[in-house]
């Protein structure tokens, strides 16, 4: 498992040969066809489709515990995911999964083991439908509690059942490629994607998944990317290209546009904190006291999470 | 879907393991055994609540210890529960046995398939399929894999067998496309696919694949709908290679040998990216020494070079994949303008008087119970230690951006038959996509072997005689 004691997604990235961004068709350049068009047209109608109904989970009515929980699930993933070398679409969609099954089912009190052994299962299943090498269940690597496989796989079939079998749910990165030949055209460069890749992994910190669609974070991710000072009437103007969303749905943009630009100033002017509380899986969770909390109270809308102090929020390791 | 009991929260904890009955079972009552492979078992069964409604019941093998539920039968699920269409298989419902962790996958019951047919007409009837029948099967086909097509779903593994056709009952004579199985179905990204992972059987299978392409295109399926539209015809199989079996994805020369004996040499001129392709290059004293005559594809078929089924088969049967007719051109074809036109009811033609042949219902097994079938797996002959359940193995999902062309979005409905109730019995596709190679596969990139062949062997010994011999299923 890649250790980071300050952990951060560019650890993450650096730590890596950027052959996940590569493969999905960076290098290719080309401008956008009408194949591509319909397909995103698609993809966005499916998006409705599938996931509208996985929005009952509002982490702002969730104890404390629970939020904490899901980032510690977040976090436990996106490390599973480095060492693994997984793309960062199965990592964004074991996320979808816990956020479905932490709306539709309970976990009564502090189960620390409860959440780590659905973090497994999501990830998992989510590698099975994604990945070309599927680890065995015993390479997982879960510090704290030794699962055993038996009990691994009942999860899952926990985890699918709650899904009722609707694996296939479209990811932010399904979009990127066309989003930034959209909105960047020749601009595009692995640079920026890579910095789209870290807003939309900062962002499914932040809110639930189904507080936003896919592909509104996908092409605010990519805006801003390229500029944090857009407005919202630039940001209309700029995604006026893509048709298919409805006006409720512009509105969300510039909210996301604004809740990515926030993560991207909190992490600058704290280089060393972060979004998560107790991010490192080394350090007890009292001193990461940040203004975190500061960070998205003031945006929009929609419901997110806020963020307590680390210590009030997780409690220690087993 | 379906009862929904198999997804309801409650059911898990409510769920008696010290019984050896899971609940849910209590819904059917179960006939007997239709069909066995190494993915697992397929029964008979009837919704106890509606006798008339037959449903199959596959039940899927365990997989092996430690890995979890297989990746085969979650893709293969998650695809089935994304399709809707009146030719492609309906998944009623997903049943978990939590005493063991297996998995039942309940679908729609179809009494024929496009194997059975075209045996029954070839050994017992000894006459041709009758021109209503080949057409209506050929246009819900290609209805079906229209749909498909349409929405990012590749087959691969086309052939008779998994060409299900409806027995008596509101949907008689509907083709439905079974075993499809496993992948994602958007987002597909450009990933190779891996060199075990060539799953069409090979009498079905496109040139492109025998000569090594990576990736699979929709032009695959169409290559095998010009195979099972040939065999409809004639009623043997179009390229009967003999399959090259041992190593991983072996080079299959006879196979290639037997389309270019057919359909004559290829060029470069005709196949401007052949090339391009692994096998074309590396084998160039195998293929490209041997001058193949003249196509003489009519010849084979018994058609004039003018008769508009002709035209529609080679188009077919085009050897660049890019130029390969899509399913949604061949919709159009002027074959299916023509009397007669096709009909809803495949089996039955619309003209009183005609005559109507009487197929054979499926054998069924009863002596074989649908909980502690566990016992009967070890005496599979290709389950190796790391086969893993999972049928429908075969169908990928296509790349997204190298698609060599784009894919039509036009939604042919033309066929639905007006008021039919959503009452779609079809079967779980006996046979088809086994996956003895399993796990690391991409995107439900498994190793296909003749499972569909092997089962019915198997069959045979259920006292069906007569097979015709059969290509022996691929190890891997």
């Amino acid at each position: 498992m890649e250790k980071s004691h300050h952990f951060s997604l560019s650890d993450l990235l650096c730590g890596e040969d950027d052959s996940c961004l590569n493969e999905r068709g960076i290098k290719d350049l080309g401008s956008v066809s009408e194949f591509d068009d319909e397909y995103i047209k698609l993809l966005i109608q499916k998006e409705s489709i599938f996931q509208s109904d996985g929005n009952g989970f509002s982490i702002e009515s969730e104890g404390d515990w629970l939020k904490c929980a899901r980032l510690d699930a977040i976090r436990w993933i996106l490390e599973t995911r480095a060492f693994f070398g997984f793309q960062f679409d199965t990592a964004y969609l074991s996320i979808i999964y816990l956020d479905i099954f932490l709306s539709r089912r309970s976990i009564d009190d502090p189960k620390l083991w409860a959440i780590r052994l659905l973090s497994v299962a999501c990830l998992s299943v989510a590698a099975k439908m994604e990945e070309c090498i599927v680890p065995a269940l015993s390479e997982y690597h879960v510090d704290e509690f030794n699962f055993e496989r038996n009990a691994i796989k009942k999860m899952e079939l926990l985890v699918l059942s709650t899904l009722k079998w609707k694996m296939s749910l479209i990811t932010p990165f399904a979009y990127l490629d066309y989003f930034s030949a959209k909105f960047s055209g020749e601009l595009r460069c692995d640079e920026l994607l890579k910095r789209a890749v870290e807003l939309i992994i900062d962002v499914i910190k932040e809110v639930n998944v189904g507080e936003y669609r896919p592909s509104i974070i996908a092409a605010t991710a990519v805006l801003a990317s390229h500029d944090y000072a857009l407005m919202e009437k630039d940001v209309e103007i700029k995604t006026n290209v893509i048709p298919s969303w409805e006006s409720l749905e512009k509105e969300d943009l510039f909210s996301c546009y604004n809740l990515l630009r926030k993560c991207k100033f909190a992490k600058s002017n704290t280089p060393n904190s972060v979004i998560l509380p107790n991010l490192s899986s080394s350090q007890s969770s009292s001193d990461h006291a940040s203004e975190n909390s500061s960070i998205t109270s003031t945006v929009g809308v929609k419901r997110r999470l806020s963020y307590p102090d680390g210590d009030r929020c997780c409690p220690p390791r087993p | 879907m379906g009862d929904g009991r198999a997804n309801n929260p409650n059911s898990h904890s409510n769920n008696n393991s010290s019984s050896n009955k899971p609940e849910w079972l209590e819904e059917y009552d179960v006939i007997g055994k239709i069909g066995e492979g190494t993915y697992g078992l397929v029964f008979l069964a009837k919704v106890k609540s509606n006798r008339s409604k037959p449903i199959a019941i596959k039940k899927f093998k365990q997989s092996k210890d430690g890995d979890g539920v297989s990746p085969t039968a979650i893709r293969e699920i998650m695809l089935l529960r994304e399709i809707s269409h009146e030719n492609v298989v309906k998944l009623a419902n997903v049943h978990i046995n939590h005493a063991d962790m297996s998995l039942y996958l309940a679908f729609d019951y179809a009494e024929h398939d496009l194997y059975e047919i075209i045996r029954h007409h070839r050994d017992k009837v000894n006459q041709a399929i009758n021109p209503y029948t080949v057409k209506s099967l050929l246009w819900q086909l290609l209805n079906g894999l229209n749909y498909l097509h349409s929405n990012w779903i590749v087959h691969r593994d086309l052939k008779p067998s998994n060409i299900l056709v409806m027995g008596d009952g509101e949907e008689q004579g509907v083709v439905k496309i079974a075993d499809f199985g496993l992948a994602r179905i958007y987002q597909a990204p450009l990933k190779p696919l891996s060199e075990n992972g060539v799953v069409v059987t090979i009498w079905y299978r496109a040139p492109e694949l025998l000569l090594g392409a990576k990736h699979y295109t929709s032009a695959v399926d169409m290559w095998a709908v010009g195979c099972i539209f040939a065999e409809l015809l004639t009623l043997k199989p179009l390229f009967q290679g003999q399959e090259v079996k041992g190593t991983i994805n072996p080079f299959q020369l006879d196979q290639l040998d037997k389309i270019f004996k057919v359909l004559g040499h290829p060029t470069q001129e005709k196949w401007p990216t052949l090339v391009n392709l692994p096998h074309w290059q590396s084998d160039l004293q195998h293929i490209q020494g041997h001058k193949y005559e003249t196509a003489g594809l009519y010849n084979v078929v018994h058609l004039s070079p003018k008769n508009p089924a002709y035209d529609l088969l080679s188009k077919m049967l085009e050897y660049d994949p890019q130029k390969r007719l899509t399913a949604a051109q061949a919709l159009e074809h002027e074959y299916f303008r023509m009397e007669p036109l096709p009909g809803c009811n495949a089996l039955v033609p619309p003209q009183p008087g005609e005559k109507v042949v009487n197929y054979p219902t499926r054998p069924v097994d009863t002596s074989t119970d649908i909980v502690g079938t566990i016992s009967l797996q070890p005496s599979q002959p290709v389950s190796s230690g790391n086969s893993v359940s999972g049928a429908m193995s075969g169908s990928h999902v296509m790349q997204t951006r190298s698609m060599p062309r784009s894919m039509p979005m036009v939604g042919i409905q033309r066929m639905q038959p007006p008021g039919i109730p959503a009452y779609n019995l079809s079967q779980a596709g006996m046979g088809g996509g086994i996956n003895p190679g399993n796990i690391p596969m991409p995107r439900g990139v498994a190793p296909q072997a003749h499972q569909q062949h092997q089962m019915r062997r198997k069959e045979s010994g259920m006292g069906m005689t007569g097979y015709p011999p059969q290509p022996k299923s691929r190890r891997f």
